[in-house]
This record gives structure tokens, sequence and C-alpha cells, in this order.
């Protein structure tokens, strides 16, 4: 009797955890590095994978670096290539952090919250410390979460000649958005 | 007559520069309006069952993605889930280790993709971006882009 209480308690309990992790593999990362001299060097990845623990408001992203899709073949040839992003020796770009004002997002009521999200980006095989703010919708049993943040391109070891020349946003614009 | 004589040289430098400035503009202007072909049209660098190719990544990734990224392949294999992205639908194949294969769809076919239904058996052609694996998910995946209902 005992072994089937603890057996259904621990059922009961790893089903509680699987339901605080969300994840996708359909996460959506854009990046925008346009300038007035070129309308370019912009592009999305749609199957970024992404998880969100909503009782300890872990938050992360994987992106696979040749997954970005730009609309011209040369552009993206040269987001690839060994001086940008050298996706050949690092194939991802992942995030991880926590939302930290996660007393003010009820899961469990429709709403739009305003969040703050902290930890480490890490990009061209380099991490560095991020904060950016954001917005998690709850609309019945979907979550979404959306952020806007710029990153420097020269924190992350990317440069070029294009960069120089103003062809490409030193500061390009990131935007993330996933539903759980 | 004079001025003939000193007009000519100019002449012909003007027509030199014109020219070599009409096909530079002309690169630049070819450059900037690239567009990636058609999926659909391209011929396809592989044919591939969608488990077989999944165990290929998961015995060898390096290889795999040595021989397959940024190559159209054709993946024949069921539907396991579709997946909402913004206005679109991305298809999975998954398998029994909850390894999958993800497919990003090209704009001119993202009907395509809305259209499929989990269970169809499907063959899906796009340019195979490369396999990784997650640590989020704890397993293999293999991301696609551009991607078309091969007919």
């Amino acid at each position: 009797m005992k072994k089937t209480i603890l057996s259904l308690a621990l059922v009961l309990a790893t089903g509680l955890l699987f339901a605080q992790k969300k994840t996708t593999t359909s996460a959506i990362v854009s990046f925008d590095a346009t300038t007035s001299l070129d309308k370019l060097p912009k592009a999305d990845n749609k199957t970024v994978i992404a998880a969100l623990d909503t009782k300890t408001g872990k938050l992360a992203f994987e992106a696979t670096v040749k997954s970005f899709t730009f609309s011209n073949p040369k552009i993206q040839e040269h987001f690839n290539a060994a001086n940008w992003m050298d996706s050949e020796k690092f194939p991802t770009t992942s995030f991880a952090g926590m939302i930290t004002n996660l007393k003010d997002v009820k899961f469990n009521k429709d709403g739009v919250y305003k969040v703050t999200v902290k930890g480490d980006l890490t990009v061209h095989g380099i991490t560095k410390p991020v904060e950016t703010t954001g917005t998690v919708i709850v609309s019945g049993t979907s979550i979404k979460t959306e952020s806007n943040f710029s990153i420097k391109l020269e924190d992350y070891g990317v440069s070029g000649p294009a960069i120089g020349a103003g062809k490409v946003s030193k500061e390009p614009m990131i935007t993330v958005t996933a539903e759980f | 007559m004079l001025t003939t004589k000193i007009n000519k040289p100019y002449k012909k430098w003007l027509i030199v520069i014109f020219v070599v400035l009409l096909a530079g503009g002309a690169v630049i202007w070819w450059l900037f309006n690239l567009r990636y072909e058609d999926t659909a049209d391209v011929k396809a660098d592989y044919t591939v069952n969608a488990i077989e190719f999944i165990q290929e990544f998961k015995q060898d990734m390096v290889a795999a993605n040595k021989k397959y990224s940024e190559r159209i392949i054709v993946v024949s294999g069921t539907v396991s889930a579709i997946e909402a992205a913004d206005t679109t639908a991305n298809i999975k194949m998954i398998d029994s280790s909850s390894a999958y294969i993800i497919f990003a769809f090209q704009q001119q076919h993202l009907n395509e993709a809305k259209q499929l239904k989990v269970g169809d058996r499907v063959s899906i052609k796009g340019s195979c971006s490369n396999g990784a694996f997650s640590n989020i998910l704890e397993t293999e995946y293999i991301s696609f882009k551009r991607c078309a209902v091969n007919k």
C-alpha cells in the first residue's frame, strides 16, 4: 500500500514538474542590422528551441546559426562566413537566464505582464551578461513571451569592412518571440 | 581642327569610364537583387528517409553535417507534429527517442505547411541547415529552411 502511494506521489510530482517547464521548437529570433545604406542585412530563424519554467522563471533559447534566413543568398553567405558568425565553428547561439520579477506574472490569469530578464547570451562563441525587458502574454493555456533588445557586435567579436562602411549596423536589433 | 585633336583622347577615356561604371552598376544591382530560387525547382542532392536520416546524425553528427549541411534534400516521412511559427507552421518528424527534424517553409510554400496534418505521409524538399544536440531538450535535432512539399 505504502509503495502504491509512493509511486502515485512520484507520478504526480513528475507531472507537475513537466507542467512547469514549457518548451517549443518553433520560437522566432529576428535579427535586423539594416542601415540607411543597406536594407538587406536582416533575417529570421523560426526553428529556435525555447524553454520557460513557470515556477522558477528560468528562460532559455538555442538557435542554429545556419537557420537564419536572409532573402539574399550573398548576405546569408557573408553572415555565416568565418569573419562574421563563423557558423562552422560556432553552429549555435544561446541564451540562459531568468525572469527577475516572476512574482509580478500570474501564469494562471490572462493578462499582459511586463518582465525583466537577466542572463547570459552566447554569440560567436562569446558569452556576455545581458539584461532586457520583455512581455509575457497569458491567454488561456497559451503563454507568449516577447522581447526586443540590441547587442554590440564588437562585444561578441564580430567585425568586418561592411560594419565599418556603415552597411551593417554596429548594434543590430534582436527580437525574440516564443509561444509555449 | 585643334579642338578635335584635344578632345579625342578624352572622349576615349570618357567612354571607358562610362562602360566601367555601367558594368559596376550592373554587378551591384545584380548582387542586391539576388534571390533564392524556388526550392521546388531546385534539383535535390539527396533523397532520404526521415528516421534513417536522424539515425545518421545520431551516429556521427560531424560527418552528417559535413555531408548534408546547406544541401537540398528530399526527406520522406510521417508528420509527427505541426507547430505554429508566427503566421506559418513548422512541420516536425520525430523518432522514438524524441530526436527530430524540423522544416521551416519558404514564403511561397507556406500554405502547403498549413494544409498538412499529423499522421500524413509526406516528402519535403528543403535546405538542411545542420544538426545539433539541444541542451534544453537533451536530444538531437536537424533544422531545415526554405522548404516545400515535394510533388
